[in-house]
């Protein structure tokens, strides 16, 4: 009946030495064991409770025991709460862990610290009713994160550098899982078909936004550490174009985290290893990648496009950089349209062949491996200037004959007209290039991507707006020479009267694409042919 | 069949009793009364009769009745449902006692276990209690069980629960149960619908003296207003006349400020904005005034102290009424500021805290028997800090080096013999007091740094002790149920008051100095005419020891939190609760109302600070005080987790700055 067995009773009786211990006795003594327990409980609960704690302790119950009058229990003074273990095998069985301690030990031991004196240390805990935000008060939203030392370290890195007011963060335990797997994933397996998946996901995922700051910031970090390791940077680069082309993300304001890690792999010097790798695909990967970025986000920011322009001019126009660089940079402005590459490329493009020929040439360049590299870089060039010659005759295949300047001058009226008229379709048209052929007929089997055709309409009809000019410049634009120099005092020339821009932009256009064939044939030769459309080609033999 | 039987009966029973003269009396006259053809007896009686005789069977017979007794209730109309479950407690309980009592120990047991789950919720700690009676002397011992066997349970009830029970009880002859609710139950039965269940508090709490005694305290009369010529008082009167000069000059600074845009921008009619300008300024100063009055709410009448009451330097009333003055108006809208201090590396000693009126003291009591005071306005100056400000910008490691070169950062008071379990400053900041587990109070000063009485009146640990807020009176709470007024200068008690069932935990005083309200261990609260020494009120309705109380500055209300997280308002006038608070999740350390009483603030051991908004409640209960509303809850504003350091006091400084400590605690 009482929860103490009448066999406890006995068990202590025999072992305080009464052996004849009558068993009607037994349940009596029992019952009132239990009984003053309970009751030395309840007052140990009353001395804990004004001692303020929510744990019993030794202490309370010897409290209680002074309280009553009886002899506290000695032995087990302890501030701390007891930690009981649970016996094996038995449900609520528990006990104290006592262990054998060695006299030697004890006292052979060095003295323990001195503990702390008690301080008293002050902080706000509200300012007119709200919790500042200062490490004495605990975190507006604890984190239910297992502690997970990498993870941890990426959401405290993270986060302060995107935001900078704390924000409620909250990353489902799923989330984490994904973010652990695909960057687990990128690192270690970036060949498997399981990764093409995780790409595929990462493009159509539409609940992974919130790991967004976290995959910028794993980019970057992976970029900045592994500029050795190709499959690596490759993967990363896949890994942004998949995040890229998600619809259902918001990637714009992580995008000045990402880009200096593109264009690290788009220019940077060495690319995993020289030898082994092919890091031309990475930078052809990484240039298409620039462009569809810049496409994409460029009239969200404006200075987007200048910014990775700028870039990529410095490292096209230095020739101390090295090769891999430079061409690097060539695909990258090639990438961002024939605009770019008429206004930025083709006007230093004599003197850059001029530094480029001893590259290229086997007496001069004993390097193999350099020479190489001269010569896709001279591929590279070649198919830029190609494509952007192709745009222009594509656009305006009437003027494909190499004009003499008087011609020019007698018929540019009716020549206008024309070309008015072929603005308004071009749209349709020049985004149809013949793909195929380019493909197989470009000289270094430099592989085209899919979306090579990058012809901004947004950033390439910035640049004609900005040439529109007065009729002055524009005479003497047309004396020149070179095409794009004319374009860049164009730039400097003032405001035009408006009614007149399109016209005279349709009008330069026209001259600058008469001029472009004759001197890429100068400087390219035959080859260059092969990028003229087939219908303005025929015109032209 | 019936006669026979009846002898039967009545023979068995003299037989096994040994009663042989009766028995052959009675045979001799029941021979005589055969001859004169008496008339028949009640069936009913008979029967009565043989389930009396059957008298080896009483546990067989509690356990059928109450099981069917329940089963009844539970299978009853939903609308009499709960009036009806009510009862069953005070059956089950003295079921229980009534077998241990007659002997039935096993049997008790087993009944008791069949049963308790259906009460576990509502009365688990009586039931932990009632578990351990085990044998008749302990319910002789056990107070709890002897003040339930000495009196009767009140239970409202409705006509028509009434006698449905009635009914049932007769339909179904269980005398047993008959005779337990007859003797152990007083219906009070109620014409009408049945009561709804949340009014009805009392079921939580079964008081010795019974509900009864309680209604006739709460019917005394108690003057709950504030004391007349107070400082609030004064500040009012000084208003009225200062307002144009000296108070309202702030607002007045800012109404010109605007006033001087209005005017640059009006350009030319600069005599007529002036006019009106002071117009405003009338205007601001009256309205400050009434706001000022509201807020205080003066509406209180005023009472005259029963207890001389010291005189208050004249230099210390100024430094007051400046406080009162530059107040903080706070609301729902307008939330305190908090200052926190942390105490650190207490290794689980400290067993409370205090601070001064003006924050700028904090004093703890260690199990150690040890006090230390950390004088917070000095640590703020050696960082080179203001004392106010001061109080946040302290890091950690500055604290240490300060305790380095000096030494320790804070005064050391020793003199207990045990653990100190509460501490209190005089309301400016002169002297503290503290209560020990040693029986004693000791009264130590801070300008001296030393004891100077010992109090020794208590038999038993001395759970909480608080000045007046006057000062020179204090009252204190001991283990020995009783809760005594002092004055400082007097060793011996004024006042002891007697009452409580079980430890009187803690204890207040209100505004006007002349009640102290009593929290205790028997889940009531008492309130206590420091004159007389009379009870004058009993708060019924905590299912847990009271760990807190508060009193409200207008001295209408009085918060009292409990163990196991909830906090009562109640109405000091009708006795009756206004609201209950929930939210916390354990233990409430500390209560404390703002100095206008419109928030009122709750620190727990589940480590967090919570502010209420009472304003809302409190115009709630006086509209519809006779509708009793029963959703009128309070809300709760605001709640500010600290980093695992349960709150051990909190203190609402004159201008309304809340401070609150607690000891960071290791989670294990």
């Amino acid at each position: 009946m009482s929860i103490v067995p009448k066999e406890t009773i006995e068990v202590i009786a025999q072992s305080i030495g009464i052996t004849n211990l009558s068993p009607d006795v037994l349940p009596a003594i029992a019952s009132d064991v239990e009984y003053r327990v309970r009751e030395i409980m309840q007052e140990a609960i009353k001395c804990m409770r004004h001692s303020r704690r929510t744990t019993l302790t030794t202490v309370d119950v010897d409290s209680a025991l002074s309280l009553r009058n009886v002899e506290p229990v000695y032995g087990f003074a302890s501030r701390d709460p007891l930690r009981f273990k649970r016996a094996a095998g038995h449900k609520d069985l528990f006990y104290i862990e006592d262990k054998d301690v060695e006299f030697k030990d004890v006292i052979e031991a060095p003295l323990p610290k001195a503990p702390l004196d008690t301080a008293v240390v002050a902080h706000w805990l509200a300012i007119e009713g709200v919790q500042p935000a200062i490490p004495e008060n605990p975190p507006p939203e604890v984190l239910t994160v297992p502690s997970d030392n990498g993870k941890t370290a990426y959401k405290e890195d993270g986060i302060p550098v995107d935001i900078k007011l704390p924000v409620k963060h909250v990353l489902s335990r799923e989330l984490q899982l994904y973010f652990e797997k695909i960057t687990e994933l990128t690192v270690g397996r970036s060949d498997s078909a399981l990764f093409k998946e995780a790409l595929v996901s990462l493009a159509t995922d539409s609940g992974i936004h919130p790991l967004v700051p976290y995959f910028t910031f794993f980019v970057a970090d992976e970029v900045s550490r592994n500029l050795n390791n190709f499959s690596l940077l490759f993967a990363l680069m896949r890994l942004v174009w998949s995040l890229l082309q998600n619809p259902h993300i918001h990637i714009e304001p992580y995008l000045h985290q990402l880009m200096p890690s593109v264009m690290t792999c788009l220019v940077a010097k060495r690319l995993g290893n020289k030898f082994s790798d092919n890091h031309w695909d990475l930078r052809n990967f990484t240039a298409n990648l620039v462009a569809s970025i810049c496409k994409r986000f460029g009239h969200v920011y404006h200075n987007l496009q200048p910014r990775v322009t700028r870039t990529l001019l410095h490292a096209f126009l230095d020739p101390s950089k090295a090769l891999p660089q430079h061409y690097g940079a060539i695909q990258g402005l090639a990438t961002l349209g024939p605009n770019v590459v008429r206004l930025l490329v083709l006007p230093n493009l004599e003197p850059y062949l001029r530094l480029l020929e001893p590259e290229m040439q086997l007496e001069k360049q004993k390097n193999e491996m350099k020479r190489h590299e001269a010569w896709l870089v001279y591929g590279a060039l070649m198919r830029a200037s190609g494509l952007c010659m192709y745009d222009r005759l594509k656009t305006l295949p009437s003027l494909v004959s190499p004009p003499a300047r008087a011609v020019w001058k007698s018929n540019g009226k009716v020549l206008t007209t024309m070309s008015n008229k072929r603005k308004a379709s071009m749209d349709n048209t020049m985004h149809q290039p013949p793909l195929k052929k380019l493909a197989t007929e470009s000289p270094m089997g430099a592989t085209p991507a899919n979306s090579l055709p990058v012809d901004m309409p947004g950033s390439s009809g910035g640049y004609p707006t900005i040439i529109g000019t007065a009729d002055a410049n524009l005479q003497s634009s047309r004396n020149e020479s070179v095409p794009g120099s004319s374009g860049r005092k164009e730039m400097v020339g003032g405001q035009g009267p408006k009614t007149s821009a399109a016209l005279d932009q349709a009008w330069k256009d026209d001259v600058d694409a008469g001029h472009l064939l004759p001197l890429l044939y100068e400087y390219f030769g035959e080859s260059m042919l092969s990028f003229i459309p087939s219908p303005a080609a025929s015109f032209f033999l | 069949m019936d006669e026979e039987e009846i002898e039967k009966a009545v023979i068995a029973y003299l037989k096994k009793k040994g009663f042989k003269q009766t028995e052959l009396a009675l045979q001799e006259e029941q021979q005589l009364r055969n001859k004169n053809n008496s008339p028949s007896t009640d069936p009913d009686i008979s029967k009565h009769i043989l389930a009396l005789s059957d008298a080896e069977n009483v546990p067989a017979q509690y356990q059928e009745g109450y099981s069917k007794l329940r089963s009844w209730a539970y299978s009853s109309l939903d609308l009499y449902k709960h009036e009806l479950l009510r009862v069953l407690y005070p059956v089950f309980i003295h079921c229980f006692m009534d077998l241990v009592a007659k002997g039935h120990i096993q049997e008790a047991r087993a009944f008791f276990n069949s049963f308790r789950e259906d009460h576990e919720m509502m009365h688990s700690r009586d039931l932990q209690k009632l578990e351990g009676v085990l044998s008749p002397s302990h319910l002789e011992e056990m107070e709890f069980a002897h003040s339930l066997r000495q009196s009767k349970v009140s239970i409202k009830i409705c006509q028509y629960s009434y006698d449905l029970l009635i009914q049932y009880l007769h339909k179904t002859q269980s005398i047993t149960m008959l005779g337990i609710i007859n003797e152990r139950i007083n219906f009070q039965v109620s014409p009408g619908q049945p009561s709804s269940i949340s009014d009805d508090a009392e079921v939580f709490t079964l008081v010795g003296s019974g509900h009864d005694a309680a209604n006739l305290v709460n019917r005394k009369e108690i003057h709950w207003g504030l004391l007349e010529d107070s400082l609030g008082e004064k500040l009012e009167k000084a208003g009225g006349r200062i307002t144009d000069s000296d108070k309202a000059d702030g607002e007045v600074k800012d109404g010109e400020l605007e006033e001087n845009k209005k005017r640059s921008v009006d350009g030319g009619k600069g005599g007529s904005t002036l006019k009106k300008l002071k117009k405003d300024k009338v205007a601001a100063a009256t309205g400050k005034a009434s706001r000022s009055e509201s807020s205080t709410a003066s509406g209180a009448p005023r009472v005259k102290p029963e207890l001389t009451l010291p005189i208050i330097p004249t230099e210390v009333e100024h430094s007051i009424l400046e406080d009162l003055r530059n107040r903080v108006q706070l609301s729902s809208m307008t939330l305190p500021s908090i200052s926190f201090y942390t105490f650190i590396n207490t290794h689980n000693g400290l067993n409370c805290a205090s601070i001064s009126h003006d924050g700028s003291l904090v004093a703890g009591g260690f199990s150690d028997s040890s006090l230390k005071v950390w004088d917070m306005a000095k640590l703020g100056q050696q960082t080179g800090n203001s004392p106010l400000q001061g109080e946040n910008e302290l890091a950690p490691n500055e604290n240490i080096l300060n305790a380095n070169a000096k030494g320790r950062s804070y005064t050391l008071f020793r003199g207990h013999s045990g653990p100190v379990y509460s501490t209190t400053f005089s309301p400016f900041g002169d002297f503290f007091l503290s209560s020990s587990s040693d029986s004693t109070i000791r009264l130590w000063s801070t300008k001296l740094n030393a004891n100077l009485v010992c109090y020794k009146g208590h038999n038993y640990p001395v759970w909480d002790v608080q000045f007046s807020p006057m000062g020179h009176y204090f009252a204190s709470a001991s283990h020995d149920r009783t809760a005594r007024i002092w004055s400082v200068d007097r060793i011996q008690p004024l006042r002891i008051m007697a009452g409580h069932l079980s430890d009187v935990d803690c204890v207040q005083w209100h505004a006007n100095c002349n009640y102290v309200a009593t929290g205790s261990s028997d889940k009531t609260v008492r309130l206590w005419d420091v004159q007389s020494g009379e009870c004058v009120r009993i708060f019924i309705g905590h299912r847990s020891m009271i760990s807190s109380l508060a009193m409200s500055p207008d001295g209408r209300y009085m918060a009292s939190g409990d163990e196991d997280g909830k906090i009562m308002m109640w109405d000091l006038a009708s006795g009756r609760c206004v609201s209950p608070l929930v939210g916390h999740s354990s233990c409430v350390w500390s209560l404390s109302f703002s100095c206008e009483g419109s928030l009122l603030a709750s620190g727990s051991a589940d480590c967090t600070v919570k502010i209420w908004d009472v304003t809302k409640s409190s115009k709630v209960s006086k509209t519809e005080e006779n509708k009793n509303g029963n959703t009128n809850r309070l809300r709760s504003l605001k709640t500010l987790p600290t980093k695992s350091t349960p709150v051990y006091a909190l203190q609402f400084s004159r201008r309304n700055l809340l401070f609150a400590a607690g000891a960071l605690t290791k989670i294990a």
